[in-house]
């Protein structure tokens, strides 16, 4: 589905590098690594808002040649910072994000009834007539995550989706995207290991602006992650799977 | 639709409204014509005079809320509008030229052209990474707006015959409308207003931060273009009709957002009618609140009410302002 090969892409003094990686539909993968080593650039990248060098096909098809209505058909992207300066309601934020099935005129019924879904989703019906901007921080992003999901597009790529949720919404968040990722591909960069390990399986590590290291679940290294990380990581193995206990400097 | 309802209500109320001042405006002034019963020369008047300055009124109005919150949604920026931006200014410096080189009659061609370059520099000293910061916007729009007056100063300097009529008409008014420029404005307003209506849902996505507006499949860049483009190009045939007329792009759709009508398709129309509403109000203030026929500068009016306005802005919702940032 996502072929990439000798990947660069500058911004200032920073490089993204990303030497060769195959993603595929179906795969839910975690994307991790210290604040700075490249995540967000990464999936910018992908996502098709960004210049870069290098090989990316999408679906075989060279990502340059496909035109850009055609990009944000097939990928959505939930940026980290999301900002509204327009006093919208929850339901018409969350509408919002089909814009790319409308005519671009008026949103229909099917648009009406997909958000709807959506919105049950992600446990925020009741929020509807609320004004966005009032909404607490975890609400705001149980919000943007709906309107991510109701663009329904075959990858979806999220920057810390579950960040500022409560422990209770991101087991159902992290449920929800699973089963989304039975059909599409489902990317999320995520800072939570023990989280991370317990509901991925493949995961993808940046450290320095360069995918360094790129492992399954069960290839994981204690030792590679300690060296990424530049903490001391220690699993705890157990019958529901991996704890992780981490030791600073 | 509850909302939908709404809306048709208050567009309906609008457009009763409108149709209601104008029929006052029209027979209100330093000569008073009676709708029934007129004379040759009150007919005279009404057509040839009266009616081409209301309708003139009312299109400049609606032009000027269109231009205002075309740059309000692209700029990110509820101070934004075309006498802030300094497009205005740099708009009526271009007609200036126009006027000094004798060329009156391509004189909105020049004003374009100096309302686009304003703006250009505005947008380029007050915009980092395609983000436009609120106050450096107001700081630029006042350096233009300075700058393009002093051009306008020197070339009244040095050539003395077209300097009084020059000065009146940058105060702001409707004194020199005829059916042509009504005629002009209603098909550029109708356009303008035929090629946005089709972005609704677009002005909608660009509320958000850029990244999030592209990726929701909104070509950004195209369509700051295409506003900006049509924003400037309103301005510049108000300011080429009528002279600056200061913050009611800034007032009026600022008060529609504030009766809680915040999507594009409530939003533009609904600040349409009322900008016209608006400018046909202040018209017939101009024109009759003086004695024996003496009439005030509209943009006078509109100024202080804006000034007024943007002063509350500024204080009341200080918290909003940066909300909106």
């Amino acid at each position: 589905m996502i072929e990439l090969r000798g990947i660069k892409a500058r911004q200032g003094g920073f490089t993204l590098s990303v030497e060769g990686v195959t993603l595929k539909q179906g795969e839910f993968v975690a994307v991790l690594g210290n604040n700075g080593s490249g995540k967000s650039t990464f999936l910018s990248v992908l996502a098709g808002l960004r210049n870069y060098e290098g090989g990316y096909l999408l679906d075989g098809r060279d990502f340059r040649e496909l035109p850009p209505p055609e990009r944000h058909g097939r990928i959505s992207l939930l940026p980290q910072m999301t900002t509204l300066n327009m006093p919208f309601d929850v339901f018409y934020v969350v509408l919002t994000g089909r814009f790319i099935h409308t005519n671009g005129l008026n949103y229909t019924e099917a648009d009406i009834e997909a958000t709807e879904q959506a919105m049950e989703a992600l446990d925020i019906t009741h929020l509807r007539g609320r004004q966005f901007n009032e909404l607490s921080g975890g609400e705001k992003q149980r919000v943007l995550l709906a309107r991510t999901i109701n663009k329904d597009t075959s990858v979806v790529l999220l920057d810390e989706p579950l960040s500022g949720i409560d422990i209770l919404h991101q087991h159902d968040s992290i449920r929800l995207l699973k089963d989304l990722s039975r059909k599409k591909l489902v990317m999320v960069v995520i800072h939570d290991l023990s989280l991370a390990l317990r509901e991925f399986e493949r995961f993808l590590f940046f450290t320095g602006g360069t995918l360094s290291y790129e492992a399954g679940k069960h290839e994981l290294e204690e030792e590679r992650l300690s060296e990424i990380f530049g903490v001391r990581v220690n699993f705890l193995r157990h019958d529901k799977g991996i704890l992780v206990y981490t030791e600073g400097r | 639709m509850i909302s939908l309802k709404r809306t048709n209500l208050a567009m309906a109320v609008s457009v009763s409204l409108l149709a209601v001042i104008t029929v006052i405006a029209v027979s209100k002034g330093a000569v008073e014509i009676p709708l029934l019963g007129m004379t040759e020369v009150q007919r005279d008047i009404l057509l040839y005079v009266r009616i081409p300055r209301v309708l003139l009124a009312g299109l400049v109005g609606a032009s000027l809320v269109l231009s205002g919150t075309l740059f309000q949604y692209v700029m990110k920026n509820p101070l934004a509008d075309s006498f802030t931006t300094g497009v205005s200014a740099s708009s009526a410096m271009g007609a200036v030229v126009a006027i000094m080189l004798g060329l009156g009659p391509v004189l909105p061609v020049f004003a374009l052209a100096g309302g686009l370059t304003g703006l250009a520099a505005v947008y380029k000293i007050s915009s980092v990474r395609g983000r436009v910061q609120p106050i450096t916007m107001l700081l630029a729009g006042i350096v233009i707006s300075t700058f393009a007056s002093a051009t306008i100063s020197l070339m009244k300097f040095l050539s003395d015959d077209a300097v009084s009529s020059i000065i009146f008409w940058l105060m702001g008014g409707f004194q020199s409308a005829s059916m042509g420029k009504v005629a002009t404005l209603a098909g550029v307003l109708a356009a303008s207003f035929a090629v946005i209506r089709r972005d609704y849902l677009s002005l909608d996505i660009i509320c958000f931060d850029d990244t999030t507006a592209s990726s929701s499949g909104v070509d950004v860049a195209r369509l700051r273009r295409k506003a900006f483009f049509i924003a400037a190009l309103l301005t510049a045939f108000s300011v080429g009709y009528a002279g600056i007329i200061g913050f009611v792009g800034l007032v009026v759709p600022h008060v529609v957002r504030l009766l809680r009508y915040v999507k594009a398709a409530e939003l533009i129309p609904l600040s349409l009618l009322c900008g016209a509403l608006f400018m046909i109000l202040n018209d017939l203030v101009a024109r009759t609140v003086l004695s024996e026929g003496q009439e005030l500068p509209v943009g006078i009016i509109t100024s202080s009410i804006g000034g007024v306005f943007f002063l509350y802005l500024l204080i009341k919702r200080k918290k909003e302002l940066y909300y909106f940032d």
